[in-house]
């Protein structure tokens, strides 16, 4: 929990840009995976040990805890990899480590790192928790219980006094938002059985979000699961009833998806802060709720539904195999310079034409994600209405860019 | 002549290489990453070439079951 009593927001990062964006729209603490043995091994980008420092450096000056997250299964092969990570982890001050394997857990211990129980463990009731209690001091929930299930956890946590290592009582973690899948958490097959891709290392191919015929064997007869996608649930989605999760007494909300842009972090986590904020505030309001589902609607999304924690019967099957975001971005063109005390930015126009009046994205490691709407364009030091491909052209801008960053256009999808 | 490489910075170390082709492949304990053995590297890619044309069915059995498509066979 953060020192302000308030429930923890807990964001993805799967590389820097995420990561700044996390910082920047108000999460309390980021989860980020280094090397191969995450959930998101096969992501192009993942972070390396070397990042480590700089990932703790920017948190820290944010006040922001750090998780590593070691999750996969674990080989014999894997064991000097794991404790030469919790030792660079434990060295660079990553705040704990979120852990599957007990080889991992009992490393952790060892060398007084903070854990925090995955979601891979499946933790479903009180006794489970007593027992992960002399190793972790946060514990994520299976996400299969119900709120009313969660909530019975959470009281009885307090009535017997349950305390991790720390000595404080053991915090309960849920999943807030983002992709859910078919299988008990973390623990399926399909992927490896037909890809040869084990998503117990990371490797998940996603193929459950595909469309898939029925055939009866006996009868050669075969049912298409007309427009749905009868593996792929929805996103889950917790704002429309964040009050009600807040009440269980649960300590960290995670927002799911470090394989995800830059711009859904910034979005998910600003959307999210807010809500939380305005709950404490006494200010969280139907018609609040409304304006923030819009917000979440515009980013990558297989429509929105409760998952299993208002009891709801199994099932909510997205009607699609990608995202429904109501808007995308379309690459428009590079960061050139950045002239600070005139707040100018210089760009390179590459590929989309720019207007007045266009919503605009800027992404990169250091800049994370930032929209802005364009008020004013220079092209060749003249006033112009826009910029087109080959120009280079400066705008006015409150925010540094830099040579790494990338333009873009936000259009209706 | 059989032509593996394996672009080694990708692997997930995921151990399936070796239980295709152990005589060519080798969990490393330092990294937990695959080691193609007796190559040589350039640029991150290690090659191995060999005279032995058996052991091209089991590399190539190998490179199918690479979650991350990271070996590649050829036989010249
Ligand atoms: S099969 Fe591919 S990913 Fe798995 S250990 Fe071998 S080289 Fe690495």
């Amino acid at each position: 929990m953060t020192s302000t009593g308030k429930i923890e927001l807990m964001a993805p990062a799967g590389n820097f840009e995420s990561l700044q964006a996390a910082l920047d729209n108000g999460a309390d603490s980021i989860y980020f995976g280094v090397e191969q043995l995450n959930m998101r091994a096969r992501a192009s980008i993942n972070f390396t040990l070397k990042d480590l420092s700089e990932i703790t450096r920017r948190c820290k000056g944010k006040n922001v805890r750090t998780y590593l997250t070691l999750n996969t299964i674990i080989y014999d092969h894997d064991l000097s990899l794991v404790k030469t990570l919790l030792d660079a982890a434990k060295n660079a001050g990553v705040t704990a480590v979120i852990a599957m394997d007990q080889a991992v857990i009992a490393y952790a211990r060892q060398i007084n790192m903070e854990v925090h129980i995955s979601t891979q463990i499946n933790i479903t009731n009180i006794e489970t928790v007593k027992f992960y209690s002399l190793f972790a001091d946060t514990m994520v929930m299976s996400r299969e219980l119900s709120l009313r299930q969660v909530k019975k956890i959470c009281d009885q946590i307090k009535k017997e006094e349950i305390k991790g290592p720390s000595g404080n009582l053991v915090e309960v973690e849920v999943f807030g938002h983002g992709a859910l899948c078919m299988a008990v958490s973390g623990k399926c097959y399909l992927s490896l059985h037909s890809y040869n891709s084990s998503a117990n290392r990371g490797a998940c191919k996603q193929n459950c979000r595909k469309k898939y015929t029925v055939t009866d064997q006996e009868t050669g007869f075969e049912i298409e699961l007309d427009n749905e996608y009868m593996m792929s649930p929805k996103d889950l989605c917790t704002l429309d009833f964040l009050d009600q999760v807040i009440d269980t007494g649960v300590k960290v909300l995670k927002v799911e998806g470090r394989g995800r842009s830059p711009e859904y972090v910034a979005t998910v986590i600003k959307t999210y802060r807010e809500a939380i904020d305005a709950y404490y505030d006494d200010t969280y309001t139907k018609e609040k709720v409304v304006t923030w589902m819009g917000e979440l609607e515009k980013v990558y999304n297989r429509g929105f539904w409760s998952g299993y924690y208002l009891g709801q019967k199994l099932g909510e099957w997205s009607d699609g195999s990608g995202s429904q975001a109501t808007q995308k971005k379309v690459y428009v063109g590079k960061g050139v310079h950045y002239f600070p005390k005139a707040g100018i930015a210089e760009f390179k126009i590459e590929a989309y034409d720019i207007m007045l009046g266009d919503k605009l994205l800027v992404t990169g490691p250091t800049t994370g994600a930032k929209e802005f709407h364009l008020t004013g364009i220079m092209v060749n030091d003249k006033n112009s209405e826009n910029a087109k491909k080959g120009d280079s052209c400066t705008i006015p801008l409150d925010f540094r860019i830099r040579l790494s960053d990338k333009l873009y256009k936000i259009v209706p999808s | 002549m059989v032509i593996v490489t394996l672009q080694r910075n990708k692997c997930i170390g995921c151990n399936y290489c070796v239980e295709m082709a152990s005589l060519q492949f080798q969990m490393s304990k330092k990294d937990g990453k695959s080691v193609l053995l007796n190559s040589i590297e350039k640029k991150g890619f290690f090659t191995l070439k060999s005279h032995d044309n058996s052991i091209f069915e089991d590399c190539l059995q190998a490179q199918k079951a690479c979650p991350v498509k990271i070996i590649t066979v050829k036989q010249v």
